[in-house]
């Protein structure tokens, strides 16, 4: 068993543990607002949190988060609530939506370790999660926007 | 068309009012208690808790349609909004099919507010008059002394009552009016259409609660992983899965058609034993001869001949002839490579087959209900009422999940017959991007003429391309061979009036699969027309905003795009700003727009830094989400024009993921501004409008960087870098 807190709760699992954390997530845990996209850390739309950390969940086995902590977009608020999500409602960010879980979680911690960000620096960390619909410049401007609230 | 009610029909306290929508509109109006269980495909209900209930007959893959086209009935009937409930057709029911693609039920090629802004409100507007009815009835006054607020029907003497309420009263005595007659809104009425209310979809799509195919779980569920033939038409010969059997989770091995699935209980033991399959492929198929480079070189002969000549896919005048006596003459080749959709939500599906094998449930994100239907009642025999669709939001579209055959769909019934379960089939990327259905490699040659003042004197485009249709909807070829829209749109410069005009479709054999795209053929036509008209243009002596303008004198709309692009980029005094025009649109949508780049002429990049553009799509329903469409259409096009190409080699897919298919990623985006023409004319859609003009705006601007005209799309570094040696 592999034991771990998932969305500030604990959680033992009996996968493989070589099994891509992504799976045990969405297939095991039912959490499906994580996504998959590509395996192969190049699009960014499994983004979760390990502790605070956004990470491909597709590039970590489950064992690698043994006793760690994990955050999925759905233990990012309880109800949509969390500034970055408030904020990307407001911009009307999504189009297919599918990218926006891992957009949004990797927003997240870049405010939670950068409260105020340039530009720049927001351009820099989102370079890593792709969005076919071309959402960018409306990422841009949500997370300046729950800047201004965090 | 006028029907009164039958008074059997009516039933005093009915739980609400269903229209029934047939060709010409609402043909009957029933309580929903008198009629018992109701069709499921209707355009809506009324409930008499007051809520609305919207038939969405698209399906959404990130457009919006499933706010937007709802929206244009509620409109019509005057209902609140919040009273709106949307409900997916999810049948293949052609009641609500799409005229513009014969009827079929078919989200693409920018169509849905086009078509079904007009039935919609006729639904709407019949819908609010059956209520008014209604009310006049139970208060004794007379229909024309009624107006409505949002839901509400209010009378002379101050008597009101909610929608919801009337829906209870029941429908005797009502009489449908006519949709062609129906009385419509005066659009300075509107109060729905034109406003920004918030998209129905973006909540669930902003906290991980949006449902996709790839999500769906259902109980018994299991999973497949499909090894896929590594080329077109080949077909296992022999198959050794003593290994993959082995791997804990394994349920069973099922030969589909052009490959061989591994179904497991998790998707992680499918993949495993995937991985150790021996399949002896078949080695006979055409295609293991088919190499990109070589393909685009044999269209690039095949236009560049002495007297190439197509199937005419737009003619005006004497193209040849005018050319032939022009003053001077140009041609030049422009060259694009296969490109693929690179939507982030891989193909996924699931099937669950029923015991008997006479009906299946499944669920899928298609842009089509019919051709979802339809594969499955081909796979499995049976008629398509015996499939029950659901379908699922999609993580995009651009055109992919279009084909006649939906093959993933295919393999996830035949692995639920084959197991007696739920099966759910995944593509990991490399299966999306190996097997992918790709935007056709086109050569195309332009020929004009010019008059010794400097004015465009004929023009004449061959474009070398295979048939799209042909391929990925062969029932469709049938009926409009040799007209083929998916690979010639936008050849047909229609917003240029030009005197002498042609354009011909060198239809070339197929080395590989295709399928629609973004902006179709649009993202091709448009790239080589602008380039050449900027060419064109150079050789007058002219400038490129002014050579265009002689061409929209009869298209005011169009000119007011121009006019407006060159204010907003400052194109008058553009001075070292590196600026590229483009004119283009896609269906009846223009676009105007200016590139400004930059250029790192030691690796061959391209940066984009800003990109301004003019937008005449007709009447806008959604402002803001049409703002995000064309952006987005804008964002797809520099995509596809830096860095965009599938490669084949021996019939097989070269890339497969997104280290070596790239797509832009946030660090290459410009500044973008966009201006929406407000018009007086019927809705023609923004979804691909942003697309077809990037391209020629780049290597436009790119020229007034560096002197040198880029003909190859993509333009990636290596081009870049040989373009700079000439």
């Amino acid at each position: 068993m592999i034991k771990f807190e998932l969305n500030g709760r604990p959680v033992e699992v009996d996968n493989p543990p070589d099994e891509m954390l992504l799976l045990v997530l969405r297939d095991t845990l039912k959490l499906k607002g994580t996504k998959y996209g590509c395996g192969a850390a190049m699009c960014g739309a499994c983004t979760v949190h390990v502790d605070g950390v956004a990470s491909f969940a597709c590039q970590m086995s489950v064992s690698d988060v043994e006793d760690a902590q994990v955050t999925t977009i759905e233990g990012l608020s309880e109800d949509g609530s969390h500034p970055v999500q408030r904020a990307w409602i407001e911009e009307q960010v999504a189009q297919c939506g599918y990218c926006q879980s891992g957009q949004i979680m990797r927003a997240a911690a870049l405010l939670a370790d950068n409260p105020s960000p340039t530009r720049q620096e927001i351009v820099d960390e989102m370079s890593a999660n792709l969005c076919r619909c071309g959402t960018y410049n409306r990422i841009f401007k949500a997370i300046e926007r729950a800047a201004k609230e965090v | 068309m006028t029907i009164t009610m039958n008074r059997r029909g009516f039933l005093q306290g009915a739980a609400g009012l269903t229209f029934f929508i047939g060709a010409g509109g609402i043909s009957s109006v029933r309580s929903e208690a008198a009629v018992g269980t109701l069709d499921v495909n209707h355009w809506l209900t009324i409930r008499a808790d007051g809520t609305v209930q919207i038939v969405h007959p698209s399906t959404e893959m990130g457009q919006s349609s499933y706010s937007t086209l709802p929206q244009i009935l509620a409109e019509e009937l005057d209902a609140a909004w919040n009273d709106v409930e949307i409900k997916q057709l999810n049948a293949d029911d052609r009641r609500f099919g799409n005229k513009l693609f014969g009827g079929v039920l078919y989200t693409a090629g920018s169509t849905g507010t086009q078509f079904y802004f007009d039935p919609m409100r006729k639904a709407g507007a019949q819908a609010r008059d059956v209520l008014l009815q209604i009310a006049a009835r139970e208060w004794g006054v007379d229909k024309a002394s009624l107006r409505t607020k949002p839901s509400v029907v209010l009378g002379p003497d101050g008597q009101q009552a909610a929608y919801g309420e009337l829906a209870a009263f029941g429908s005797r005595d009502v009489t449908v009016p006519d949709a062609e007659t129906v009385p419509l809104k005066d659009p300075s009425a509107f109060r729905i259409i034109g406003q920004d209310l918030p998209r129905r979809d973006v909540p669930a799509k902003s906290t991980g609660q949006a449902e996709y195919a790839i999500d769906v779980d259902v109980p018994n569920m299991a999973y497949a992983a499909v090894l896929r033939a590594p080329v077109e038409d080949e077909v296992p010969l022999s198959i050794d899965d003593a290994s993959a059997r082995e791997v804990p989770g394994v349920i069973d091995v099922v030969a589909v058609p052009d490959g061989v699935a591994v179904v497991a209980e998790s998707l992680w033991s499918a993949l495993g034993a995937r991985g150790l399959l021996e399949v002896e492929w078949s080695t006979t198929s055409p295609f293991r001869t088919s190499n990109s480079e070589e393909t685009l070189a044999e269209y690039a002969a095949a236009v560049s001949a002495t007297e190439a000549s197509g199937a005419t896919w737009a003619e005006k005048g004497d193209a040849p002839a005018a050319i032939a006596n022009a003053d001077s003459q140009f041609s030049q080749v422009y060259l694009s490579d296969y490109a693929y959709h690179a939507q982030i939500e891989p193909m996924a599906a699931v099937a669950d087959v029923d015991a008997d094998g006479q009906g299946a449930e499944v669920w899928a994100g298609t842009q089509t209900q019919s051709w979802t239907a339809r594969t499955v009642s081909e796979v499995l025999g049976i008629p398509v009422e015996s499939v029950r669709l659901n379908m699922m939001t999609m993580g995009g579209g651009f055109g992919r999940r279009t084909a006649l055959m939906q093959n993933y769909v295919r393999d996830a019934v035949l692995c639920s017959k084959a197991i007696g379960r739920p099966v759910k089939v995944i593509w990991p990327r490399e299966d999306d991007v190996k097997q992918g259905t790709f935007r056709p490699a086109a050569a195309q040659k332009l020929e004009a003429g010019l008059t010794a003042e400097g004015k465009l004197d004929g023009w004449y485009h061959k474009v070398a391309t295979p048939t799209v249709i042909g391929f990925f909807n062969p029932l469709r070829w049938d009926a409009v061979n040799p007209n083929d829209v998916i690979s010639m749109r936008g050849a047909e410069s229609k917003f240029y009036g030009i005197k002498d005009f042609r354009a011909d479709h060198l239809i070339m054999d197929r080395h590989a699969r295709l399928a629609p795209y973004r902006g179709i053929g649009a993202s091709y036509t448009a790239f080589s027309a602008e380039c050449f008209m900027d060419e064109l243009a150079e050789q007058a002596g002219r400038d490129p905003l002014e050579f265009r303008l002689d061409l929209v004198s009869e298209n005011p709309r169009g000119r007011h795009l121009l006019e407006k692009v060159a204010e907003m980029s400052d194109w008058q005094n553009r001075r070292n700003r590196n600026l590229g025009l483009s004119f283009a649109g896609y269906s009846s949508s223009m676009a105007a727009g200016v590139a400004e780049v930059e250029v790192d002429a030691d690796s061959g990049e391209i940066q984009i830094t800003n990109f301004w553009a003019a937008i005449d799509a007709g009447l806008i329903v959604t402002p803001d989400n049409a703002l995000n469409q064309i952006e987005g259409g804008i964002v797809f096009g520099i995509s596809m024009a830096l860095s965009e190409k599938i490669d084949i080699e021996n019939g097989e897919v070269v890339q497969s993921n997104f280290w070596d298919y790239e797509i832009t990623r946030a660090s290459q985006m410009p500044e973008i501004e966009i201006y929406v023409a407000e018009v007086d004319a019927p809705p023609v859609g923004v979804g691909e409008v942003g697309t077809p003009m990037v391209p020629a705006a780049i290597a436009n601007a790119f020229y007034a960087a560096q002197g040198k005209r880029l003909r190859h799309m993509p333009f990636t570094p290596d081009r870049v870098a040989a373009a700079l040696e000439t």
